[in-house]
């Protein structure tokens, strides 16, 4: 894998500290660099920048080879990293907290694609039907046709139904799924619920703006 | 005992073999599982946005009327337990609240099923029913998710409660040391070189240990050992040729249950010879 070497220039300070405002955000700065994370990482050969590195870059700010990173993305969240963790940092929080981030930035690949998709699903019918999710993803994913014979095999021993499993009543997702909206998050961002506040910060939320701004540009 | 029961979707979908043997054991062991009505899926890794996803858990957790809620799938289970420690922020959990119709008190506690099992009902109460002790050596697979990252019943790095479990019904849990390592499951479909990978190292090293099966908690762990262990053969070109089985489904061979009725002629990789050794029909 071809690295290019990470400029100065590069560092974007209010991408730190938006990662810093998340709810995992607090002990990133405590991290000492020890690379268990990284050691304990199933798929960490596999990644652009390992845990332990990821987690440097947010220190720094490196916003782009953060989010471009396919790191985030092929973390399949197993916790092995946060649980042994000796600062209490969670590695795998910190990569569900960027993903937002980055499909803000207009990352678009195959695994957000088919989180969207998963979300869809669910905001619509409250449960994730197998046979819903791979034929969305299948349109949106033309490779995933060598998996017809599979998918096959699953049905002959029923277990790829094709009825489509839904609650019976799906009348409190749309406020559930509106909990995600709201201007206490933007692009992913949980502002610190300290349990007194209720309202957003006027401060906070023009910060907010700001780093949406600039992810614009 | 009885207990508020959280199927999960897999349930209904490529664990219905897992659906079939835990009604079939948890009935014959005389645990109730109350299924909640109108459940909603847990999220699994998927759903991005985390306050939606405690919602979804919370809204799960507030239907189980003052009981304890079981779960068979390590994906909900670790979803629960993460909802259910996020939610003692009461500012969080007001703020969740307000989209529920039935509100989240902070009471409801989340259990594996192998937690009900080994933790509540006892492994002694368990080896009452065992008919016939099953003379195999068989590989705990505990994944990932179902002691990470908290559980209420078993060490997280080394847990026992699966070879406690499998020593009960007359086998022998070999060593395993990928015992909560990952299956590659999350990936599978995104990924899948990468998934295919992580499944391929964990499958030859439970040949390796001479077992005659391997014994997982989850369905998604299940969907990459046993599902895909065929692709993973031809893509490797390895034999491996091992029975993937649910802890539930061992237990029910032990209890002299039929074969049939566990769902154990659903799974990909034919369990026939395993359940020959057995002595099951
Ligand atoms: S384990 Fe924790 S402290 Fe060590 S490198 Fe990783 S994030 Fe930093
Ligand atoms: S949670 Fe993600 S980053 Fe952490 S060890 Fe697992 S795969 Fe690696």
């Amino acid at each position: 894998m071809k690295k290019e070497s990470i400029l100065p220039e590069s560092r974007d300070t209010a991408f730190r500290d938006q990662v810093l405002k998340t709810h995992v955000g607090e002990k990133i700065l405590t991290c000492m660099q020890c690379g268990t994370c990284a050691g304990s990482c199933p798929v960490s050969h596999e990644m652009d920048y390992t845990p332990r590195q990821l987690v440097r870059m947010v220190q720094l700010g490196l916003k782009k080879e953060v989010l471009s990173s396919n790191t985030i993305w092929i973390c399949t969240t197993c916790f092995s990293c946060s649980v042994r963790c000796p600062r209490g940092i969670h590695p795998t929080e910190l990569m569900e907290a960027l993903k937002p981030i980055a499909v803000a930035e207009g990352i678009t690949n195959k695994n957000a694609k088919f989180d969207n998709i998963f979300s869809n699903i669910i905001k619509n019918s409250g449960r994730a039907s197998e046979f819903l999710l791979i034929s969305r993803y299948s349109l949106a994913e033309p490779g995933m046709i060598k998996q017809l014979p599979f998918g096959l095999s699953m049905m002959t021993k029923g277990k790829l139904p094709l009825s489509i499993d839904r609650m019976e009543n799906t009348g409190e997702l749309e406020a559930i799924f509106k909990l995600g909206e709201p201007k206490k998050e933007i692009n992913g961002i949980k502002e610190k619920e300290t349990g007194k506040e209720k309202e957003p910060e006027p401060a906070k939320t023009e910060e907010n703006k700001t780093a949406e701004a600039e992810t614009k540009k | 005992m009885k207990y508020s029961y959280y199927p999960g979707c897999a349930s209904h979908g490529t664990a219905v073999d897992y659906r079939s043997s835990v009604e079939a054991v948890f009935s014959r062991l005389g645990i109730g599982l109350e299924e909640v009505k109108n459940w909603n899926c847990c999220g699994a890794l998927h759903v991005p946005d985390r306050t939606v996803k405690t919602a979804l858990s919370a809204r799960t957790l507030a239907s189980a009327k003052g009981l304890d809620m079981a779960t068979p799938c390590n994906l909900c289970y670790s979803n629960l337990m993460r909802a259910r420690t996020e939610l003692q922020d009461s500012t969080l959990r007001t703020r969740v609240n307000e989209a529920l119709t039935e509100k989240y008190d902070g009471n409801t506690k989340p259990k594996h099923l192998l937690e009900v099992i080994v933790k509540d009902l006892g492994l002694p109460k368990l080896q009452e029913q065992v008919k016939k002790p099953l003379k195999i050596r068989a590989v705990p697979y505990y994944g990932c998710l179902l002691t990470r990252p908290e559980n209420n019943f078993d060490s997280t790095e080394n847990p026992r409660s699966l070879d406690d479990l499998i020593l009960s019904l007359g086998a022998v849990p070999v060593k395993y040391y990928y015992k909560t390592k990952c299956c590659g499951g999350p990936i599978l479909i995104t990924n899948e070189d990468l998934a295919l990978n992580l499944a391929k190292e964990l499958l030859v090293m439970a040949k390796e240990s001479g077992a005659d099966c391997i014994v997982v908690t989850c369905p998604m762990c299940h969907l990459q050992l046993d599902a895909k262990q065929k692709e993973v053969e031809s893509k490797y070109d390895i034999k491996i040729d091992l029975p993937v089985i649910y802890f539930t489904q061992l237990i029910g061979l032990a209890m002299g249950l039929d074969p049939k009725n566990l769902g154990l002629s659903q799974h990909l990789v034919p369990t026939d010879k395993l359940i020959t050794k057995i002595g099951g029909k």
